[in-house]
Order: C-alpha cells, then sequence, then structure tokens
C-alpha cells in the first residue's frame, strides 16, 4: 500500500504533462524503484534500459502480487479491528460513566467507631447493607436539630411503608462533653424506634466529623453542666448500602422531596442489583 | 428571679419533646407579648411582659433564651430588608 501511492502520483503527474520526455522519464524510473520493493519479482527490471508500454504493464500488474494483497488485507483487517476495538472501549468508558456517577462524588464519609444508645459499639461497617440517613446534632439543640430529626424520622417511616426497613437512621452528637450515652438513649427514643444515636469522647466526635465534612465548635474542654449550645453543619446526609455519599438535605428540603429522592435512588439500585438495599 | 419560688419545677430537660414544646410554647407567648408592645429586642419592653417572660426563663434554658432572643432580633432585621426591597420594587414599577 505504501509502494501504491507515490506511484499513483507518478501517474496523475505524468498524464497532466502529456508526453514531455521528462514526465516518461519520471514514469519509468518512479515505477519500478517503488514497485521492486514491494516484491523481487520484478527486480531485473531496474536493469533494463527504458522500459517498454509492455514493460510498465507489467510493472503495474505486479503491484497485486498476492503478497500485496495479502498485506493490503491485513492492514485492512487490522484496522477495521482496532477501530472496532477503540469504539467498544468508548462505549463501555461512557457506559460507566453513566453508570457510576463516582466522578464528582464528594468524598465524604470514612472509618469511625462511635457508641450506641445501648452502649455498643459502631462503625462505619454497621452501614453497610442498608441506605442510612445520618444527621450530625447535639441534644441540647433549641429547635433545628429536633426539626431536622423529625423530619427524617417521617420520611423513614413513609419509606418503611413501601419498602420495609432498608432505610437506617441515625444521629451522631458533637457534643460528647455532655452527650452521655444515656442523655443520647432518651433522646434518640423521642424520635424514630429505629434511630441509632451515636457518641463518643471528644477525638472519636471529631475525627468523625471530619470524615464527614462536618462543622461543630464545642470547646474540647466543656463541661457536662455547662449551658451552650453548638454550632455546627445542619444537613443530614444520605448513604447508599456500600456506606457511600449519596446526598445532602438541608433545612429547605422537604419529606416529600426526601422520600423523593431515596425513592429515585433505591429504584435506580433495584434495577442494576435486583435488590431495594 | 421570684419564679423559682413559684415553681417547682426543675430545669428544662432538652431532651425531653415535652420539655422542649413547653419552651417554645412560652417564648411563643413571650414574643407574641413583645410584639404588642411594639418591642422587638427582647428586654426593651420594661415591665410589659413580666408575667410572660418569667415563664419564659423557667421553661427555656439560658442558652436557648439568649440564641431565640438574638434570631427574633435577626428575623426582624431581614424582614425590615425584605420589606424595603418590596417597597422599592413596587415604587420602581409605579414611577
Amino acid at each position: 500500500m505504501l509502494a501504491f501511492a507515490p506511484r499513483l502520483a507518478a501517474r496523475c503527474k505524468a498524464t497532466r504533462r502529456s508526453n514531455t520526455p521528462i514526465a516518461r522519464l519520471a514514469q519509468t524510473s518512479v515505477v519500478p524503484r517503488h514497485a521492486s520493493r514491494g516484491f523481487s519479482s520484478s527486480a531485473p527490471a531496474r536493469n533494463q534500459p527504458l522500459p517498454d508500454a509492455s514493460g510498465r504493464d507489467k510493472a503495474a500488474v505486479g503491484v497485486f502480487t498476492p503478497k500485496a494483497a495479502a498485506l493490503f488485507v491485513a492492514t485492512g483487517v487490522g484496522l477495521f479491528f482496532y477501530f472496532r476495538y477503540e469504539k467498544q472501549k468508548l462505549i463501555e468508558r461512557r457506559q460507566k460513566e453513566l453508570e457510576d456517577k463516582q466522578v464528582g462524588r464528594p468524598n465524604v464519609g470514612g472509618p469511625f467507631t462511635l457508641t450506641t444508645q445501648d452502649g455498643k459499639t459502631f462503625t462505619e461497617k454497621d452501614l453497610l447493607g442498608k441506605w442510612s440517613l445520618i444527621y450530625f446534632g447535639f441534644t441540647n439543640c433549641p429547635d433545628i436539630c429536633p426539626e431536622e430529626l423529625d423530619k427524617m424520622s417521617a420520611a423513614v417511616d413513609t419509606l418503611d411503608k413501601e419498602y420495609g426497613p432498608v432505610v437506617q437512621p441515625i444521629f451522631i452528637s458533637v457534643d460528647p462533653a455532655r452527650d452521655s450515652v444515656a442523655q443520647v438513649k432518651r433522646y434518640a427514643s423521642e424520635f424514630h424506634s429505629r434511630l441509632v444515636g451515636l457518641t463518643g469522647d471528644y477525638d472519636t466526635v471529631k475525627k468523625t466529623c471530619k470524615a464527614y465534612r462536618v462543622y461543630f465548635s464545642t470547646p474540647p474542654d466543656a463541661k457536662p453542666t455547662d449551658d451552650y449550645l453548638v454550632d455546627h453543619s445542619i444537613f443530614f446526609y444520605f448513604m447508599d448500602p456500600n456506606g457511600r455519599f449519596v446526598d445532602a438535605f438541608g433545612k429547605a428540603t422537604t419529606v416529600e422531596e426526601v422520600v423523593a429522592r431515596v425513592q429515585k435512588e433505591i429504584g435506580v439500585w433495584h434495577g442494576r442489583t435486583g435488590k431495594t438495599a | 428571679m421570684g419564679w423559682f419560688g413559684s415553681s417547682e419545677k426543675s430545669a428544662p430537660d432538652a431532651a425531653s419533646r415535652q420539655d422542649r414544646q413547653r419552651c417554645w410554647d412560652s417564648r411563643d407567648v413571650y414574643f407574641t407579648c413583645l410584639d404588642a408592645a411594639n418591642v422587638i429586642k427582647p428586654g426593651d419592653e420594661g415591665k410589659a411582659c413580666d408575667t410572660s417572660k418569667a415563664e419564659y426563663e423557667r421553661d427555656c434554658a439560658r442558652s436557648w433564651i439568649e440564641y431565640f432572643n438574638k434570631r427574633r432580633v435577626l428575623a426582624e432585621q431581614q424582614q425590615g430588608v425584605l420589606t424595603q426591597a418590596k417597597n422599592q420594587i413596587n415604587a420602581a414599577k409605579n414611577s
């Protein structure tokens, strides 16, 4: 194929310049040289001074020997498969991007070890296999925390009716000094029967909040008897059964919006895995 | 601080839904009284709302009172800005 192109160029030149001797020379000198590169059988043609018309025809026909044809076909087949492979790769890549929106997913979450309201250890592994709604707050919270937890509980109740207990509501205290296990137990019991209330010491809570990108302002030296408020991030997180972040809901989000968002994700999940969690 | 004698109730428990509700209710009564007295900043009302103020302070923790009071002032300021903006829009429309 490579040898073929210059020969064609030479032909074109020859026709344009009609029958001038130079054109003839160019034609005759170019054709055999390139032709001979492709196959050795026409090598003797080089020794012939100025081949006649029949010699040129022979050289022209010679390009299409089985060897050249095989090379041509092999290159074509090679290119065909190469492009098909590339196209396949592109489709797969797009498919993957569509299916798994990992790109652009905020890096929220991480390992943590906290204590439930029943004194049991609870880690990030306990989030697996269920959807979770996680709210960070504190029991001495004047109004926003209880409102958000009520919203969360209402959403979980609605979702429970449709899917069963596939969504786990979780409360994580950002006030380790005052929110003892007993305090969290009393607090959590008035929201949802399945609400898991978590607390820990200052460092554990701090680490957890860092992993979840939650800001809170409890001073490290706060005493359990102090009367203070904790300034903190007030959205709640929606995590998938692999413990990965899906979305965050703010104060303006209604119960219906939370339910709709969770339903949508469960639908997608069900379509992919055949399960609701 | 006369409410200590009149009430046997202990300090409000933030972990109790009932206590939270009681605090919110007392706050609303007190703030309604402030509205009636045309006072925005709690504490500026003189003796006009003493009864409801006493209940408010009995039913809510000090930190909550500070928070609610601050929020009331902020909300009023916000309302003022919004009203002003609305008036300007209307003025611009009518001119």
